[in-house]
């Protein structure tokens, strides 16, 4: 009996220490964007002061209003969603082209050794890439003002999303394939008409992966492309700046507080699609 | 395209007409990745070889001179690269352990049944979401020498603190985004892996009278090892090639002139202004073949390493689980 009570004991303490853990870590998530929404909404001078004010003295909520107007931040938003969509479509169709072959063509020759370099591609970073890919566009003029390394990129598939395809495939039953093929569907119609059509899940995911990869990227817009064409991660490494060239930080913070949001909203409506990818892509030991 | 072996020595040589069809279409299906492969992947690589072999500057292809390994042995010399190479193992033993050990250990709570799972789960996921250039901004603002928030809650108690969280302390600074952006990503895996433990294991293991402490240390922990032993790897390659962070926090910004505080001037730094600030594209192709070189050789000697610390039997099979 004593025995049970220290056990309850040490199972009661257990779960005041988790709970203590998971409150402690939540806070230090959540700070930094309380903080960012808090000085989104300063006037710059209260924003700057020190001591510094925990509250906005005056809520600016029209610092939100300012992105719109007084800074390229849409035109720009925009650039990148086109390109943001129509890259993420076009690599969604191309990586299944890959993943259904590596999941249903494994009696040919080749595909388990081709399987093999996508998986070390997996491995490698996109920066030992990126830097040669850099030279050669360069050279063949694709860079400053071209957005062909985006589109070409999404032409050729990704290792990534070729690979979840595939595991996705590798569980899809075969029995319709094989109706359709009986009835005299050629791989292509068969691929267009029965595959992908069923594929739903998986294709939500790799849109999502795809389109918050290019939202997102910093480096490759930053290394690829000149001002004039320059998309909206780069965009936001800096505060945008009034006719005087003075920086409209707090409304820059604002326009941090949009850029996010699309991200958000995605990951919140598309949890199950991102969270499946992220556990395929992790667990393929 | 050759028909296979293989296949005719498996299949009655009556269907090798249908393994030469499959084969066909496996290659067609497969033609954008191959294009892609040899176009943007294999030739820009060989291409990167050739001009780390030579003086190339980005501009003057006439005056390019083959100078063979002077790159490479120029390497050994260069005392930015000793001291980059210093940050950079310097970082990964900060950045690696705590986002390994935080992200597991969060995991291992919310694999509980603790009240609110879903929730904790979501929120520490959030930071994920946020994209690098973004999560920089936010904390430049947090941590602000001037008026920070930290400096400022600080201050409430010890006034005038005005530390420098991300130029003085930037390694630390810096370790604190990558943490906060990684963790949710890493909690994911580390949940999906604990969830793959078959709940009659732990049964039967409180059965035979095992407490939580053995229960995780017989049962949880090493069938968790190749997990842990897949998060090492691309953790350590990913800090090893860790760029974006020490140029966003750089203090002297251009659109390709950029210099970090020095405490996280990483080797992938160095390499990015041999090309972009000092158009020495030879030199620095050369320093980026000598880290694919080092992060290969690296993740070599941790998979020899496996058969010491990583279970490699199959998760035992128990009735019920499939």
């Amino acid at each position: 009996m004593n025995r049970r009570a220290k056990d309850l004991f040490i199972k009661r303490l257990n779960r005041a220490g988790s709970y203590a853990i998971l409150i402690v870590v939540a806070v230090l998530v959540v700070t930094p964007i309380i903080w960012l929404l808090l000085s989104s909404l300063k006037q710059d001078s209260d924003y700057m002061a020190w001591p510094i004010h925990f509250l906005p003295i005056n809520w600016q909520w029209i610092n939100y209003e300012r992105v719109f107007t007084l800074t390229p931040f849409v035109k720009i938003a925009l650039r990148t969603a086109v390109l943001g969509i129509s890259c993420s479509i076009i690599v969604a169709i191309t990586s299944a082209m890959g993943g259904y072959a590596f999941a249903r063509f494994q009696d040919v020759n080749g595909n388990s050794r081709l399987f093999r370099v996508i998986i070390v591609l997996l491995i490698v970073p996109g920066i030992v890439f990126m830097i040669p890919q850099f030279i050669v566009y360069s050279y063949v003029h694709l860079i400053p003002n071209t957005y062909w390394p985006w589109i070409l990129g999404a032409l050729v598939g990704s290792p990534l999303f070729i690979f979840l395809y595939r595991q996705f495939f590798l569980g899809f039953p075969k029995e319709l394939e094989e109706a359709a093929e009986l009835d005299g569907c050629n791989p292509f119609q068969i691929f267009w008409l029965i595959i992908l059509p069923n594929a739903k899940p998986v294709i939500a995911t790799v849109l999502i992966f795809a389109f918050n990869g290019i939202w997102s990227d910093y480096l490759q817009p930053t290394l690829f492309l000149n001002d004039q064409m320059q998309l909206l991660g780069a965009k936001m490494a800096t505060a945008f700046v009034d006719p005087h060239g003075n920086a409209l930080r707090t409304v820059s913070l604002a326009a941090t507080v949009i850029y996010i949001l699309p991200l958000v909203i995605v990951f919140f409506f598309g949890q199950k699609y991102i969270l499946k990818g992220l556990v395929t892509s992790g667990l393929k030991g | 395209m050759a028909a296979t072996n293989v296949v005719s020595a498996r299949r009655p040589p009556r269907s090798s007409s249908r393994a030469k069809r499959r084969s066909r279409t496996f290659y067609l299906f497969i033609t954008p990745w191959l294009l892609g492969l040899i176009f943007l992947t294999l030739i820009p690589f060989i291409f990167g070889f050739v001009i780390s072999l030579t003086n190339y500057d980005g501009i003057n292809l006439p005056t390019v001179k083959f100078v063979g390994l002077d790159n490479y042995i120029r390497a050994f010399s260069d005392q930015y690269v000793s001291f980059s190479i210093g940050r950079t193992l310097v970082w990964t033993a900060f950045n690696l352990p705590i986002w390994l050990g935080l992200s597991f250990l969060l995991a291992l709570i919310l694999n509980q049944d603790v009240k609110g799972r879903d929730f904790f789960r979501t929120l520490y996921y959030l930071p994920s979401v946020v994209p690098a250039v973004a999560a920089v901004t936010v904390w430049k603002i947090l941590l602000d020498k001037n008026n920070g928030f930290l400096n400022g809650v600080i201050s409430l108690f010890q006034p005038g603190t005005a530390v420098g969280w991300l130029t003085t302390y930037a390694l630390q600074g810096m370790t604190a985004i990558a943490v906060w952006s990684g963790l949710g990503g890493g909690m994911v895996i580390f949940l999906a892996g604990l969830q793959n433990i078959p709940d009659e294991l732990v049964e039967a293991a409180k059965i035979d009278g095992a407490g939580s402490w053995q229960i995780f240390q017989y049962i949880t922990l090493p069938l968790m090892t190749p997990i842990i032993f897949f998060q090492l790897i691309m953790g350590l390659i990913g800090s090893f090639q860790q760029l974006v962070y020490p140029l966003l926090l750089a203090t002297v910004t251009g659109q390709y002139v950029s210099v970090p505080p020095r405490s996280i001037y990483l080797y992938m730094i160095h390499t990015y202004q041999q090309i972009f600030a000092n158009q020495r594209y030879g030199y620095g192709t050369a320093l980026l073949w000598l880290l694919t070189i080092g992060v290969t050789a690296l993740t070599l000697i941790v998979f020899w390493s496996q058969k010491f610390w990583v279970y490699s039997g199959d998760i035992p099979e128990t009735e019920g689980s499939s």
